[in-house]
């Protein structure tokens, strides 16, 4: 018997990690003792705190080594280490500690200014249940344009990246034999992109993948109803570009 | 699929706040608004200030109680009262906390512990979430918590730089509290109690932010006698030496050196009831003294449509700060699309994402540079400008700041 996904919203308040930066020396020792809240914070929630963007340059650490240290390159390393949103915390951390190492040493040592020094932030979340549940994957699809960026921000990353499978989405998508919906999460999710572009692009690919099954169970309609649905198809279809429009 | 609970956001009552929120953030962002607000049923917030006009904190507030009432969360508003005894010490708190060296006399803390006394007596703080703004009613505290309360002090100035004097004075009430808020992270000063950091907002419907036509642009522009449309490179901040006009001024030299139709316009206030203000616009003026192309506009207070409309019509939107609170005026100019250029201080640099929705300067020479950058390029200037609404969008309207205050309640209770 299938069980319904119930789904939830977050809010991500902000907090004082403690920690701060004024150089890669200690930037990369702030980053190996920094919670992971504050990893999560300032690397994984970048996709969140972005959600319109047309693209997302570098996570924070990658903008303040271009920024405060004049540093392009180890910038480029830092931002390819924090690209995609959906890998484990303690990899993200190794990564951008060892792209920090690959600076030049006389590089390691260069100073912010002082009105320029990095202070860590951590993420604390507060959840809450947004009253929609979804019995089955195609319920999922319906409730995606209702759902707001912290509620797919939970389920398609936090959740998964903080080990709690039962709110996973691609987990519960799987277990509903949808391994095609939640394959396509995982494959969105690690792409990196801003939220709402995230939604778009995987609700187009979720839709796309019913037309299939769509078709044949119409098959055997009546006319009426096939026309019916026609028109409906197509009157959404006419919405969907005119909303995409007033995004662009 | 099933709905449980969930109010659908279109039942929002005609005519309030939040249905006119819907179609800038969307029904998504209401829909999560109602889920936390959900969490709080059965709570009573009070809000405290002491001003219900004028100023930054009163203008959100305004707004914030509405919102939070509409969303089913019961809030009120209590300004607490002060003889100019009063105000005088928390006047020099203000400016103490900001930087400026004052001096604190015994005189002054019982000025200060004797009318918290008789507020705490007057007002009404049977909430059981209390939402102390600002230094002046910091000491209610030690006078009205009742078993069961929590209490939030929500800190919108810069403690950066805080005179230690009057910020030990202030730091024994403060460590009372549950939870403190402050605007940015650099403001905040050692505590020993759970800190959250909330930027402040703007209100998309305000007189200084709300759409404004082609027309009624001109039309502000005829009054103020601006009738000449060119490529307007602005700055609009109160005429005073930390947001640095004279450089303003040199940048635009720099310039107008390079490119012949830029003009420049100075536009402020803080010269009429302040005599540092007015010195600051006699030396403006002096400076600008010869250079072409210059205009200087002392503003009277609540001009809005005016700030609306000057920044509606500017190509570069200057914000070339020494120093920072949190400078909500770089939102107001994203939020109308516009170009900005401005230095890397205080809260900018969370508005100002170098590149993406604005353009970050450290200097004189890069306020120029980056400035003709932005005159000779349409495309940079519209999508800065498109990414920079988005950003305002996502991050700096109310619905954001409220969401953030009743996460903060929610993880208190």
């Amino acid at each position: 018997m299938s069980t319904p996904f119930p789904f939830a919203t977050v809010a991500h308040l902000e907090t004082p990690a403690g920690l701060s930066a004024t150089s890669f020396d200690t930037l990369r020792d702030a980053i190996e003792r920094a919670p992971d809240d504050s990893i999560f914070q300032h690397v994984t929630r970048n996709v969140a705190r972005h959600p319109r963007a047309q693209d997302l340059a570098g996570n924070d650490f990658s903008r303040w080594a271009r920024a405060a240290l004049q540093a392009p390159e180890a910038a480029e390393r830092l931002a390819l280490a924090g690209s995609d949103p959906s890998r484990p915390i303690p990899e993200v951390r190794a990564e951008l500690v060892s792209a920090i190492e690959r600076v030049p040493a006389r590089d390691r040592r260069r100073e912010a200014a002082e009105d320029a020094t990095f202070h860590f932030v951590r993420t604390v979340s507060v959840l809450v249940p947004l009253g929609l549940q979804a019995g089955t994957p195609g319920d999922a699809i319906e409730l995606w344009p209702q759902l707001d960026v912290g509620s797919i921000f939970y389920h398609l990353i936090e959740a998964p990246v903080r080990g709690l499978t039962e709110a996973s989405l691609a987990v519960w998508l799987r277990a509903e034999g949808a391994k095609g919906m939640a394959r396509a999460v995982e494959e969105e999710v690690a792409e990196g992109r801003p939220i709402e572009r995230l939604r778009r692009e995987l609700g187009a690919r979720w839709r796309r993948s019913q037309i299939g099954r769509r078709v044949a169970e119409k098959a055997g309609a009546p006319e009426s109803e096939r026309r019916r649905d026609a028109t409906a198809t197509i009157a959404r279809l006419a919405e969907r570009l005119r909303e995409e429009g007033d995004a662009r | 699929m099933s709905e449980v609970l969930a109010r659908p956001a279109a039942q929002t009552p005609a005519g309030g706040w939040l249905a006119k929120y819907e179609p800038v953030v969307g029904s998504g962002t209401l829909r999560a608004l109602e889920a936390l607000a959900r969490r709080l049923r059965g709570h009573r917030i009070v809000m405290v200030n002491t001003t219900k006009t004028g100023g930054g904190v009163a203008e959100i507030l305004h707004r914030v109680v509405v919102i939070l009432n509409e969303l089913g969360v019961p809030t009120t508003w209590e300004v607490m009262e002060g003889d100019d005894r009063f105000f005088g010490v928390t006047k020099r708190m203000h400016n103490a906390l900001h930087g400026h060296v004052e001096p604190l006399t015994d005189g002054d803390k019982e000025v200060f512990r004797e009318r918290t006394r008789i507020e705490a007596d007057r007002l009404a703080l049977d909430g059981d979430l209390i939402f102390i703004h600002d230094p002046q009613p910091a000491g209610l505290i030690e006078h009205r918590r009742l078993p069961g309360q929590k209490w939030v002090w929500r800190c919108h100035i810069d403690l950066s730089r805080r005179d230690e004097n009057y910020w030990e004075f202030l730091r024994p009430l403060v460590a009372q509290y549950d939870t403190a808020i402050f605007s940015h992270i650099g403001f905040v000063p050692p505590l020993d109690l759970p800190t959250y950091l909330v930027p402040p907002s703007i209100d998309p419907f305000a007189e200084k932010n709300r759409e404004m036509g082609e027309d009624e642009v001109e039309s502000v522009m005829k009054e103020l006698g601006l009738e000449d449309r060119g490529h307007w490179v602005t700055q609009i901040s109160r005429f005073d030496r930390i947001k640095d006009p004279l450089g303003v001024i040199e940048a635009y030299r720099l310039v107008r050196k390079r490119r012949a139709a830029a003009k420049l316009l100075l536009a402020g206030g803080g010269a009429s009831d302040d005599p540092e203000g007015a010195e600051v616009l006699a030396e403006v003026r002096e400076r600008a003294k010869g250079l072409a192309g210059v205009t200087i506009l002392e503003l009277p207070s609540g001009s809005d449509r005016e700030v609306n409309a000057l920044q509606r019509a500017s190509t570069v939107v200057l914000q070339k700060s020494l120093r920072e609170g949190f400078a909500l005026t770089v939102s107001e100019a994203l939020w109308k699309r516009r170009a900005v250029v401005a230095s890397a201080v205080g809260g900018i640099p969370l508005q100002v994402l170098h590149e993406r929705t604005g353009l970050l300067v450290h200097s004189i020479e890069g306020t120029a540079l980056q400035t003709i950058r932005l005159l000779d390029n349409l495309e940079l200037r519209r999508e800065l400008g498109a990414e920079g609404r988005e950003h305002v969008r996502d991050n700096f309207l109310h619905t954001r700041e409220v969401r953030d205050y009743m996460a903060a309640f929610v993880a208190l209770l």
